[in-house]
């Protein structure tokens, strides 16, 4: 469990991170989201100790990561895949890192046989393609078999092949009951693998809930009806407390009522129906609702601004 | 609470030796995995063993030594305190500089959070090593010397007085540069800046010294470490610095002080 308390880190004016507060549940994959620059990974380097808040508190399992003497076999993290020493061996670079938490030999061997890198094992990681590095970070990860996981965007780089393991790895390390935390700005990616969401933007938490009500709870969520006499049916729905609204080629979207109570409220006055669509957005539709007023970055609002200082 | 917590929850408290041991391994495979490490200690060997064989040749074809010249001692470590103190105090700056500049550090910082801990296991795999090598070369330089100058009569053996202190202080030397270099490397944090940094304070330091007027150059010139270097390794100590004790006391303070500056950098810094 990774709980954060108003945690809040400056550097010089930006607040990178704002008074940020959310827990981070076991036997869950929780996907971290949020625009680049949201604050994702200035908050995953403050729970690992590498940078110290300016306010609040980061904690896993109840304590601070820095009070932990062999934290590899508590929290397992990849936060840069690239950052690795390219004169090294993949084998030694996990080797080195598996003795400074005391962890044996025989368990170096077995991550480099779960991440696929048994046949690479005695070559320098510079040569490395970015999806090897990323599988490498990854056994690194797992070297302490620890039961908290973060993970800081891995499906960069790679491959179908690799973006598929590592959903089913993840999938896997969350059914095992580990905590796993995995940030991402693909949210395409995150609908496959995350059961929970918490969404950042500008450093400040935008949304904390499970993935599937992110869908239901986004205001294009409404079902479609046609109907030959949609006038009448659409008085009828206002009238029942539904908001109608128009479209193109003659079919009303409703929100506020589900299809079967359309249905039956266009089968109580005689009505006939002849299309009824529930329909939800996409998760990523979803999300850059969610997103579009804190996007630091976004191409349609700067080309917006500079047309408009010209 | 679920099974995978709850085996991370009995796992034992490391008792400090074993944590020692960890960090020890994990600085020691770190810098053995690397094969600049040994391809740069054999040069560095080679070229050390071949100069001072040059250097004590030179010496020995001379009819007479030169008055105040070069001690038949003192000639023994004139390759050594450049051809194996420069690579070997580049190897130590690497040690930290490598790691930042790869993002490396981050990988260190997070599999053990107790920085002075990393700082402590650094220096204690670099001392080491930087001592087992320079006592090797230190020796291997004297014997070599020694084996050219006594054809001339004019070698001194290790069991003069004094001598055996010197030849092993040469070695020490090399252990107190290598120290001061890593201490700089994690204060500048960059390759190019912490080497300049490091050749700066073990060698251009005291090279201005000697352009300062008489009094200045021995009172100051004497907090050096090339002059403390000079002082413990020679037969006799020049009259103006400090004693040979003392000099050893600059040898140390000048790692200690880069390391504890170091210390308090890193534990301050984020990574």
């Amino acid at each position: 469990m990774i709980e954060l308390r108003r945690l809040t880190k400056r550097f010089g004016t930006l607040t990178a991170v704002d008074d940020l507060s959310f827990t981070v549940r076991p036997g869950l994959v929780t996907g971290f989201l949020g625009p680049n620059g949201a604050g994702k990974t200035t908050t995953m380097r403050i729970i690992l100790g590498l940078a110290a808040p300016t306010a609040g508190t980061a904690v896993v399992d109840g304590r601070r990561y820095q009070q932990s003497l062999r934290p590899l076999r508590q929290v397992g993290s990849l936060l840069d895949a690239t950052a690795v020493y390219g004169g090294r061996t993949a084998r030694d670079h996990l080797l080195a890192v598996a003795l400074s938490n005391g962890i044996g030999r025989a368990r170096v061997a077995q991550t480099l046989e779960l991440a696929g890198l048994s046949a690479v094992a005695t070559q320098r990681v510079g040569g490395f393609s970015l999806g090897m590095k990323q599988r490498l970070g990854i056994a690194a990860a797992l070297l302490g078999e620890p039961p908290v996981l973060l993970f800081d965007e891995p499906v960069n780089g790679l491959d179908t092949d690799g973006v598929r393991w590592i959903r089913l790895l993840l999938r896997e390390l969350a059914a095992d009951g580990r905590t796993v935390l995995v940030s991402s700005h693909l949210m395409s990616e995150m609908e496959l693998t995350a059961d929970h969401l918490i969404i950042i933007g500008r450093g400040r938490l935008l949304a904390d809930l499970p993935a599937d009500r992110l869908i239901k709870s986004s205001a294009r969520a409404n079902v479609l009806v046609k109907s030959p006499r949609a006038h009448d049916l659409a008085t009828l729905l206002t009238a029942s407390g539904a908001a109608v609204t128009p479209e193109d080629g003659g079919g009303l979207a409703v929100t506020g009522l589900d299809a079967p109570a359309i249905a039956d409220l266009a089968a109580a006055n005689g009505i006939a129906v002849h299309e009824l669509v529930p329909r939800q957005p996409s998760l990523e539709q979803a999300y850059l609702d969610l997103t579009a007023a804190s996007t630091d970055y976004r191409a349609g609002a700067r080309a917006a601004e500079s047309t408009a200082s010209r | 609470m679920t099974a995978v917590q709850t085996r991370a929850a009995q796992a034992p408290k490391p008792s400090p030796a074993a944590r020692a041991h960890d960090v020890l391994a994990f600085e020691w495979t770190k810098l053995r995995s690397v094969r600049s490490t040994s391809i740069t200690l054999l040069i560095a060997a080679v070229v050390t063993i071949g100069a001072t064989g040059i250097v004590a040749h030179a010496v020995a074809s001379t009819p007479k030594p030169p008055p105040g010249g070069f001690s038949a001692l003192s000639v023994s470590f004139l390759a050594y305190a450049e051809y194996t103190v420069i690579p070997v105090s580049v190897l130590a700056v690497l040690q930290f500089t490598s790691e930042y500049s790869s993002g490396l550090i981050r990988t260190t910082f997070a599999a053990v959070p107790q920085r002075w801990t990393v700082l402590a296991g650094k220096a204690a795999v670099v001392g080491a090593a930087a001592l087992v090598i320079g006592e090797v070369l230190a020796f291997g330089c004297f014997a070599l010397v020694q084996a050219i100058l006594s054809g001339r009569h004019r070698g001194v053996s290790l069991g003069q007085p004094g001598v055996l202190g010197a030849v092993l202080a040469a070695g020490f030397v090399l252990c107190a540069c290598a120290l001061t270099a890593l201490g700089l490397a994690a204060i500048v944090r960059h390759t190019a800046g912490a080497i300049t940094a490091a050749l700066g304070v073990i060698y251009l330091v005291a090279g201005l010294c000697f352009f300062l007027p008489s009094p200045w150059q021995a009172d100051i010139g004497r907090f050096t470490l090339a002059f403390a270097a000079s002082q413990v390794t020679a037969l006799h100590p020049q009259a103006g610095l400090f004693s040979p004790g003392g000099s050893m006391l600059v040898l140390v303070a000048w790692p200690a002080g880069t390391l504890l500056v170091a210390g308090l950098v890193i534990t301050r810094r984020d990574a």
